[in-house]
This record gives structure tokens, sequence and C-alpha cells, in this order.
């Protein structure tokens, strides 16, 4: 299809309709709808087996029969498309008759062992055939006896994945899982081999199905060919209730089912929300229910005792806190009190958090950012206003260009990454990816540009240079001395710089000023990086010249990370705040320290000084997850007075004078704030662990322990959150180009390989490490490393590796690690990712606060 | 990467845009042959997955038969995930799964061919060959199959032997054949 | 007739009481029948069933079998080769209107679905025998057992030992009889 043709149709925005009568009700619906569609639109109940409200139709099951008037035979309503004067009968007997039939086949070769089927209970073929299959004159001679070993079985049960099993006896052939797991998202590893009767769903050749969706699969199943190594013979499922829950991991904001019993939460599933996640989710949130279940929680406070962590009362661990807070504050003042809190607490808890510190201990010193370094202290800078711009993740399926940069969208964003690829597949979107490192985003990418790495920015400049050079740029936007602003300040050198051609970034540029709605993001490899501001202003940049920034179309933003970053954006949980934020902050507290506040950067070094003293740190890891282990560790080593509080024992934790348990996202009702501002609640779904508190509670229990309240009543504090997230506003503007001078990194040195320390596929943050289901996938810190420098080294997946930084005048000189390595299909080059998931392997000892890029050296360990 | 592909336009149902033209594959079964004329049979489909089959076809000329490793070049030459080229060639049961021997005799059991004692001639051909149907000898040169109506009712029993057709089958014809194949070696 | 005088309605029940009206003069003839005669009358009773075989049973000693379909004490079966069959469905728990049955599934080593717990809390079994009703692998039953008071609640909580049969189980021509005619059903 051409260009211009894919223009033309989306310039006709009348939509056609189509009027048809379905039961003798007058109907009308979009043209192309199907006949499906419109029975929908009516609830009009039409069974089904193969057909998906997000995939494609391709009438596999046929049990969606309807009798349409002049139509010789019954037609699959899913595959029909509805048209002018159709007269459709949905529940004539001519269709029960078909739909029966459909169902007598389907049995004919389908075990009866729904009683140690796991889908017994919510199986659409159990339902099904209980509304449309009864019947006693059936031409086939069905089993009466059931037994556990059917003889007619021909297939045992099959791991196929680390959480998946197939029983392939059950399975109807419907080709759900593997058109879901093609057409959303993008995977080929389930595949339907052989044919006919002895069709069967397997792995890919060699493979295991362990894609970061594979949990879709099970839940889309029809019948319980495959099921879920969790779920299996855990609980039947109408002995459980749902409660509604959202992931509590990413920013994407995907909304859970939770299904509990009276004593704990067993599951989570998916509920639908189109706006952000078309029911699909990833399996971190999938199985991440299980850090409320885990054997690892902590169950009681813990206070350092000589050396030794001592479990003890609520009542004597306050007793503490409160005796060493108050010394601190009335010795030292209470700046030197400082609090880092994570974004993956609820937003009560957030708000609580600087209710504490702001309101009561009165401390500015507060942040949330503790997986970065190098942070803004600036409060308009030009990162924040990139980060707070608004964002939809729907738009993104509609957009026609969608820009990636510096991010790898699948490990931050699992649906923004399949919002991309439905964009690409159903509205065939261009899709430009640009990043240093080959991530899974850029597989059905128009141009995938990998740029040198640390050049962010240079490779920006060049799009924006390319822009004006084309004349493509906003005409309101005064480009004349852009040649001053920008280092290095042509084309061509920012091409060699950056080491994507000049032919590339032209064509990328020209795709985006010709868009009606592109999709600007960037991400972690951005927001991660020390040179956040600069490589922000040349984003910046280029929304301006595309008019992003000034709103004429499309949408452009660095995307927050965690599932309550831009909560804490909002409730100003970090030092810098604007001048209005600050303003309603002092209308409901009490009182509000004048003296600025400290952000994550100046509390480590203020603490290896004589300015920070006590610290609590609330959810967050630090240690494990943050930029150079050493200095963090040695930061927190040197203060008088360390509280944490988290779910399990981490690296910080070890660090505390007191431990205080919290409880998990399934333990309490809350809410997050998502990458776009939407804030979605949650609700409980169990009792809570021990002695474990909600953040909010634990929070207000510290703050009476010192003699203050932080509510009276939860509704209260509600009303607190809901007005400062009401009264928040992104920063406003003046819309010129920003300047953006790049300062080449000092080359590394022979033989060393730039590591990237981050998230694991199958993990996020240091809490997932508890969920026994995502260790399956993940078990252990992996080294992943290209399959070509893999050959190059004799490495193979699974072999021991050593990663050596010796680096000659850092701190982090003779840091040195043993990982397993995991040749990766879709890293190249270089570049090594290592995770930091998990405790026993801080690789963040090899990352440091003062270079943009971090090398090692590996050497493969022999086996013995 | 090259830089002459900035013009692929996604199209849906197919996964992945790589890098088209020419890439320099290293292959271990498929010889240089094979591969040049798997890319020159790409170049004719507008849709890569297009080539699922010739791609399969050639690699099963050259190499008698196709397994996962197969799979596994195969899909680095055309960029189709190998989970493709996997399930089409478990569709087609004529393509093999494992090696066969040098003769593919295919006894056809039809009816006119049973009614003339093709179960007898395939229980001789067992008993000779001493393997089963769907076996092949030991030395690699005969695979014993069944076959259906081949066309030849005319003159049955009858097989067909490497695109051949032997008719008119009787004990002593099939001797002759299968002792003049073993002296041939 | 007696007239029904009042009738007054409690919630449970209803209670008839009779008008009062004084009894009659016997007279001598009425005297007579009611000593003289009626006492050898009732002697010749007593000695006549004396000696016919007795109505009652001495129960603790003596037990009457009961009929096929009565709903005592659960059991649960086990197949020929004596593996449970019971698959911890939960159909029975789900029927149960007591709420009188605890499970709790468990995957044996053959990748089978097994009762980890099963337990039937008798204080609250109402013995209505839906239970049986609905299992699908015809593993529980009621049977004819009606004497398990103990003294303490424990006591009538049966785990799935106390209710499993013994294997190999002493053979029982009824329950073969019985389970033939469920089959036929």
């Amino acid at each position: 299809m051409s260009d211009t043709a894919t223009k033309d149709q989306k310039t006709t925005p009348a939509v056609e309709m189509v009027s048809l009568t379905i039961d003798g009700r007058p109907i009308s619906v979009k043209k192309g709808a199907t006949v499906l569609d419109a029975c929908r639109q009516e609830n009009i109940p039409v069974p089904t087996f193969c057909w998906h409200p997000k995939l494609r139709s391709v009438g596999a099951c046929r049990m969606c029969y309807v009798e349409i008037e002049k139509f010789p035979k019954l037609m699959v309503s899913c595959a029909t498309e509805a048209m002018n004067d159709m007269v459709v009968l949905t529940d004539s007997e001519k269709c029960r008759e078909g739909r029966k039939a459909i169902i007598e086949f389907i049995l004919l070769d389908h075990p009866l062992d729904c009683p140690t089927c796991d889908k017994g209970g919510e199986c659409d073929l159990q339902d099904n055939a209980f509304e449309y299959g009864l019947s006693d004159d059936t031409r086939f001679a069905f089993r009466k006896a059931r037994k556990i070993r059917d003889k007619n079985s021909t297939f045992d049960d099959l791991q196929i994945g680390p959480e998946m099993v197939r029983n392939q006896n059950r399975c109807i052939l419907c080709y759900k899982c593997v058109r879901a797991n093609e057409e959303a998202f993008g995977e080929y590893d389930i595949g339907a081999y052989q044919r006919g009767h002895n069709t069967e769903i397997d792995a890919a050749p060699g493979g295991q199905v362990a894609s970061l969706y594979s949990g879709n699969l099970v839940e889309i199943c029809p019948v319980g060919a495959l099921t879920s190594s969790d779920w299996r013979y855990k609980i039947r499922v109408w002995n459980t209730q749902t409660v509604p829950s959202i992931d509590p991991y990413h920013a994407d904001g995907a909304n859970l089912t939770l299904w509990k019993d009276a004593t704990k939460v067993h599951r989570a599933t998916s509920r639908m929300n189109d706006d952000t996640d078309d029911g699909w989710i990833s399996d971190i949130a999938r199985y991440g229910y299980q850090i409320a279940t885990s054997e690892r929680r902590i169950k009681a406070p813990l206070v350092n005792k000589n050396g030794a962590m001592v479990e003890v009362s609520w009542e004597e661990a306050l007793g503490v806190i409160s005796r060493r807070f108050k010394e601190v504050k009335e010795s030292q003042g209470a700046p030197c009190l400082a609090g880092v809190v994570s974004p993956n607490l609820d937003l009560k808890t957030l708000h609580a958090f600087n209710k504490l510190f702001r309101g009561a201990l009165g401390s500015n010193n507060v942040d949330y950012r503790s997986d970065y370094s190098n942070l803004p202290t600036d409060a308009d800078s030009t990162y924040g206003f990139m980060a707070s711009r608004s964002f939809s993740i729907d738009a993104v399926a509609s957009s026609d260009v969608i820009f990636v940069v510096g991010s790898n969208l699948i490990r931050e964003h699992p649906n923004v990454h399949l919002k991309t690829r439905r964009a690409i597949f159903e509205k065939l979107s261009w899709l430009y990816t640009a990043n240093p490192i080959v991530t899974k985003s850029a597989d059905c990418s128009t141009d995938e540009m990998i740029y040198n790495l640390g050049t962010d920015e240079v490779f920006l400049n060049g799009v924006t240079l390319s822009l004006i050079q084309q004349g493509l740029a906003d005409k309101e936007v005064d480009t004349g001395k852009i040649e001053t602003l920008l280092i290095p300040n042509t084309l061509e050198k920012c091409a060699e710089t950056c080491g994507v051609s000049v032919e590339r970034i032209n064509e990328c540029a020209k795709r985006l000023a010709n868009s009606k709605s592109p999709t600007l993001i960037a991400g972690e490899l951005v927001s991660n990086s020390i040179a956040r501001e600069n490589i922000a202003k040349s984003f910046y940049n280029v929304a301006l010249l595309l008019g992003i920034v000034q709103g004429k179309r499309g949408q452009a933003a660095v995307l927050a990370k965690a599932a309550n970053s831009k909560g804490a954006e909002a409730l100003g949980l970090f030092p810098e705040i604007s001048a209005t934020q600050t303003a309603t902050l002092k209308n409901q507290f009490q009182s509000f320290p004048e003296l600025a506040g400290a952000n994550w950067d100046a509390m480590l070094s203020g603490a290896q000084g004589e300015d920070i003293k006590a610290m609590l740190i609330f959810g967050a890891n630090p240690v494990q997850t943050g930029a150079d282990y050493n200095h963090i560790k040695k930061s927190l080593e040197s203060l008088d007075f360390l509280v944490v509080a988290d779910l399990k024992e981490t690296p910080t934790t070890a660090l505390a004078d007191v431990v205080l348990p919290l409880s998990s996202f399934a333990e309490y009702d809350g809410s997050f704030t998502n990458l776009e501002g939407r804030t979605q609640d949650f609700c409980a779904g169990m009792k809570r662990i021990g002695a474990s508190l909600p953040g909010y509670e634990a929070l207000n229990r510290i703050a009476q322990s010192l003699g203050f309240s932080l509510y009276a009543d939860l509704s209260s504090l509600q009303d607190e959150v809901s007005e400062l997230l009401d009264s928040y506003n992104a920063p406003e503007r003046k819309h010129f180009l920003m300047e953006s001078h790049f300062q080449a990194p000092p080359a590394p040195q022979e033989n060393s390989l730039p590591l990237f320390a981050g998230d694991a596929l199958h993990h996020f943050g240091h809490w997932t490490e508890m969920c026994h289901s995502l260790l399956e996938f993940n078990p252990e810190a992996a080294l992943e490393i290209s399959a070509d420098l893999a050959s190059r080294l004799d490495i193979q997946t699974g072999d021991s590796v050593r990663v050596l930084c010796d680096r000659g005048d850092k701190g982090n000189k003779g840091e040195k690690l043993i990982l397993k390595a995991l040749v990766s299909d879709i890293l190249e080059g270089d570049t090594l990712l290592a995770s930091h998931n998990f405790a026993a392997k801080p690789v963040n000892c090899f990352t440091s606060r003062d270079s943009r890029v971090s090398y090692v050296r590996i050497e493969k360990i022999e086996k013995q | 990467m090259s830089d002459n592909k900035t013009q692929t336009q996604p199209i849906p149902g197919l996964p992945h845009v790589k890098s088209p033209g020419a890439p320099q594959v290293k292959t271990r079964i498929l010889n240089a042959e094979s591969v040049a004329e798997i890319q020159k049979k790409m170049a004719r489909y507008p849709v890569r997955k297009s080539a699922v089959l010739p791609a399969l076809t050639v690699a099963y000329r050259q190499v008698g038969y196709l397994n996962d490793e197969i799979y596994a070049e195969l899909a680095a030459i055309t960029e189709i995930p190998k989970l493709q080229l996997a399930e089409a060639a478990t569709f087609y049961t004529m393509f093999p799964k494992k090696p066969r021997g040098k003769h593919l005799i295919m006894v056809c059991d039809n009816i006119s061919c049973a009614l003339c004692g093709a179960d007898n001639l395939l229980r001789y051909l067992e008993q000779k060959l001493e393997i089963k149907v769907g076996e092949t000898t030991k030395d690699n040169l005969f695979t014993l199959q069944i076959a259906e109506c081949l066309a030849g009712c005319s003159a049955a029993p009858m097989m067909q032997v490497n695109h051949e057709y032997h008719e008119n089958l009787t004990r002593e014809k099939v001797d002759a054949l299968i002792d003049g194949w073993r002296k041939e070696g | 007739m007696n007239k029904l005088k009042t009738i007054s309605r409690t919630d449970d029940y209803v209670v008839l009481s009779r008008e009062s009206r004084p009894v009659p003069d016997p007279g001598v003839w009425g005297m007579l029948r009611t000593t003289v005669v009626a006492i050898p009358i009732g002697f010749i009773t007593v000695f006549k069933h004396l000696f016919r075989k007795s109505v009652t049973i001495e129960y603790p000693f003596k037990k009457r079998p009961m009929f096929p379909r009565y709903r005592g004490l659960h059991y649960l079966e086990r197949y020929e080769d004596g593996t449970e069959r019971c698959v911890c469905c939960g159909l029975c728990a789900a029927a149960c209107p007591a709420d009188a049955i605890y499970m709790e599934p468990m995957e044996n080593e053959n990748g089978e679905r097994l009762a980890k717990v099963y337990e039937i809390n008798m204080i609250r079994c109402i013995f209505c025998g839906f239970c049986e009703e609905a299992c699908p692998e015809e593993a529980i039953f009621l049977g004819q057992e009606y004497e398990f008071a103990t003294d303490s609640r424990d006591g009538f909580i049966y785990n799935k030992e106390k209710l499993l049969v013994t294997h190999p189980r002493p053979e029982n021509t009824l329950k073969k009889m019985w389970r033939k005619v469920r089959r036929f059903f």
C-alpha cells in the first residue's frame, strides 16, 4: 500500500453506518463490522470459542452460527460482515441445531475430565455445552465412565513453558493462543504442528513458551488445554471471589483481577480496560501478586540489637524510632533527617510520607527517585517538563508514526509495547526506534536505528537539524540560531558521531513531520542517563519543531517507570517542587519547612559528610537498584540512624537499625497513578501478613510516636490526595529551542564491553524476587549477551561468567561478580545487559555515578 | 545494519522486517547453491511468509529430510520464524522428518490393489526387507511406506519406487526388483 | 363423635382439645368383663407370643441389615488396583447443603490430581446424599454404617484415612450389585 493511499484512508473521518435487523431488533453498526460485533453491541448472546475481541476472526470453531435470511446455510457470525437489510436470527431452531452439532463434534474428541481440569467452572466449553449442547439423541457413543486414566487420552500433560502446562487431549483447536501470540504479542514461541485430527499445540522447536505475555495464552484458552503451573490444582474457581486490582510494578497501570478465598489471593488475571491494557497483562503483573503470599516476607518489626536483628513489637520499634529521631532533630536540626520512598507504593502512603517529613518533622529532604543518579536540581528542568507531558496509552494505538528513543519498551512498558504493535498491525503505522542497544520492540519497526553508546542527544540533534534543513519544522518556532545552540551543529557531524546515516535520519524526520498524530516516547535509557537533562533538551527540540509541545498534534513524553512515579510527582515527593505545589502543600500541612531540601544525590553525599544523620527509606532498595553500589552503601553506613520499611529483607535492610514490615498491594485498599496520570484504585484481597502494615498506617504510627498525627481518618487523607492531584498542573514554559551540547565520553579501554544494569525480562525492581513463578522464568541474575559475542568468547547459555570492572581511578575498581550467561537472540553487538533484581548479585557495583556508560571485562569460567 | 531498507512498510501478518537483501548466513547443512536458490525464490514474493514452502522444498531436495536444525538454518536465511517453518513442514506429510533410504517404496493399498493382494505384497516386502511399514532398512537402502491410490488400478497391485511405477506385481517380480537394487547398492 | 371444641394454633403445631363429659356407670357385667374375663385373655395373649418369633432384636448384639439405599456413614471408594477414585474436584463440597466437606487438592508423582486433605464433619452432615449424587468419579458413597458416636467433637471429623475403604477390600456383593445398578443408569 502506498503512502498516499494510507493517508487518504485516514483523511475520511465520516463513518459509514450499516443497518440490519437482528432477532427483530433494528440495529445500526459501523461499516466493516461483523454480525457478531452487531450482536455484541446489542448484548445479544452468541456463543464463541475462537473469537476474541482483540484478535482477527478466523471462524475456526463455528460455534457462533446464526441464521441469516436468504443465505442457504447457517453463517458464522464472527466472519460475516454486517450488510444493509440483513435479517439475522440468533436463537432460531436451526441455529440451536447447528450449535448443538458443533458441540457434539467437539465433545467427540474431548475428554470428560472436568473434575480434574483446572478450567472446570470457568470453561467456555462447559458453559456452551450446558446451554446449547444438551441432548439425548447424540449420534455418537460417548464414554460414560470417567476415569483419571483415560484410555483414549493420547497425550500426557506436557510442560511447554516455565509456567504453562499443555493438555492436548482437551484442545479444541481454536488457535486462539497461536493467533494472540503472533498478532498481539509478536512472539513466535507457540504453534500448531501436524494437521487435522493429529494437530498438536506445542512450543517452538527446541524452545519454551517463555515470552513476557505467556500467561495471557492460558487465560484466553477456552478450555483447559493450556493451564498455568501456578494455578494447577490449587483451588476450584467457584470457591473464590474476585477483587479489582492494578499492576503494582509498571507505570502502564494494567488492570488486574485478584482471585481470593477466605485466606489468601490465589491468582491474578487481566481485567479488560481498553484505555490501558486491551486485556493483555505482562507476566510480571500476573504472577507479581505472589509477593503477598511469599514466605520471604518480613512478619514483624526488626531492631538491630548489638549487631543482630531481633523481632520486636511495633511499640518497641516505634519507641526506638521516636527516641532516635527526636535526638537527631534536637541535636542537629530537622534538615538532618531525610526520607526516601519507593514509587511503587500507593498514593496515600506517598502523601503520608510527605506529610510526615514536611508537615511533622520539618524537613524538605524527601525523594522518590532512588534508582537514579545525578538528578536535576532545577525546579523547571527540561527533563521534568518532558516527563510531565500528558500522554495517553490508547492514543499510541491510533497514532500514525511512533518514534521510540532510548527505551527498551517491552521491559519498561509492556502495555505501551503492545499498543505500539497494535498501531502497526491495525493502522499500518510507522515505527521508528532509536536505541543504543537492539531491543525486542524494534522487531516490527520500519527502521531500527542503533546509535553509538552515549550519543543519545546527538542522534536527536540530528533529527532536529534534519527537520530544519528539510524545511519541515513548525513555522512558528524561531530556528535562526540553531547552529549556536547545538553541538555538533551540522547534520553530517551528528550522523557521523552517532553512527546513523544522514539518509536514515532524514527519512525518519520526514515521516515524523508528515504525520498527523505522532507519538514520541523516550524511556529509561534517557531517564537513567546522567546526561538526562541534555537528552531531554534535544528531545524537547524535536517535539517542539513537530508542534507537539505546542499542542498542535500528537504526544511526546519521557515515560515514568514505576506504578506510582507519576503520582509521586503530582504529590510533590521531591525537593524541587513548583511554587503552586508548595502552596497547596502549605495549605494542607500545618507547617512547611522554609529551607530547600536535598535530593537523593545530595542525601548520599550529605550522609557521607555531616548534613544528613538519620534516614527513613520506605519500600525502596537503593543499595540493590540504585547506581553505584559502593557509594550508596558507604553513605547509608555512615548514617547515625537508618529505618527501612520493606516487604522482605534486602541489602538495604541489612544496613538498617530498625526494619518495619510493610503490607503488599494485595493487602490494603489504595490507588496508583499511571504514566498517563490516570488514578486507578485497587482493593485488598487478603488479610495483612503477620504484623505488617500498609505504608500510610505505619507512617501514622511513626508520627504518633513523635507526637503528631497524619490523619484522623483515611477519608481525610484521601481527600488531601485528591485535592493535590486535582490541583496538579504540568509545568508550562515558553516555546523556544533549547541548547544541547554534547561532550564526547572518554574512549573505553581495549577489550572492555559496555554494560547496562536493569530489569530482567520477567522481573521488576527488587520485590519480584519473591515470586516463585517469575523465578521459573529468570531464576537468577543473568548476564545477557548477544549470540555474536557469545560465539566469539565460546560462551553458552548457563555458563558461569566472571564480570570484572578494572577501570583505573573509579571507586568500583576491582569489583567482580560471577553471573550466569544468557545468550539473547535479540541483542546484537558487544552490549551486555545484567539484571539488578537479585539481592545476591549486586550488579550495580559496575555502574557509576559519573560516567554515562559502564565498561566491564568478562571471562568465561571453565567448568571443573 | 544496512541502509537500503528504510522504505519497508510493515505488512500485517508479517513478523520481522529486520534487514532484507541477502544476509550473510553461515550454514552447516545447507550448501551455497541451496542458499542462493532460496534467496532467489524469496525475491519473488512480496510477503516473506509466502516463501515458506519453496524454502522447505529446496532444503528437502538437498538434504532428503527436514529437522529442527534445518528449520533454524532456513529461519536465518529467510527471516521467517523457525516456528512457522516447522508448522508448515509438519503439516505436509510428504516432507520427511527423518532420513529416508535411497529407494522409497510406496505400496498402494487402496481398494483395487487391496483386492488384488496388496496386503500380501506388503507383508512379503516387510518380511523380505526385515522392516515394518514406515521404517528404513539398516543399510539405508529402502524405506517402506503405504500410499493412497496412485492411479495404477488397471495394473494392480502396484507400487511406486522413486517416482517410478512398478505394476502387476508378483513375488517373483518384487524379488527381482529388490535384488537388482541391492546389487546396485 | 367427639366434637372439636377449640383449635389453638401456635407457630409450630396445632393443639386440639376435647369437650369433657361424665364417665358412664359400667354396671355389674361391665365390672366382670374388665376383671374376671379380661385377665385370662391377657395371659393367653402373652403366652401365645412367648412361643412366636420375636419382632424386636437385641440391638447392640444383633443388627438389622439396612436397606440398599440407606444413607449412613460415608466412605471413599478405590479402583480395583487400590488407587483412590477421588480426584478432589470439589463438586461434593459444592453440592453439600450443610457445608460439611472440606478438601485440598494436590498433584501426585504422575501429575494426577488427588486429595491432600479430605474431611467430612459428621456433626454438620445431614446425610442427604447429595455428595454421592454429585460425585463424577463414583468415589464417595453413603454406606450402611450408622454407629459412629464418639465422645469428642474431633472424633466426628472424618479425614481421608478414616473414609477410604481398606485395600484389598472385603467383597461385598450388595455393593457390587448396587454399582451395577448405578452403571445401568
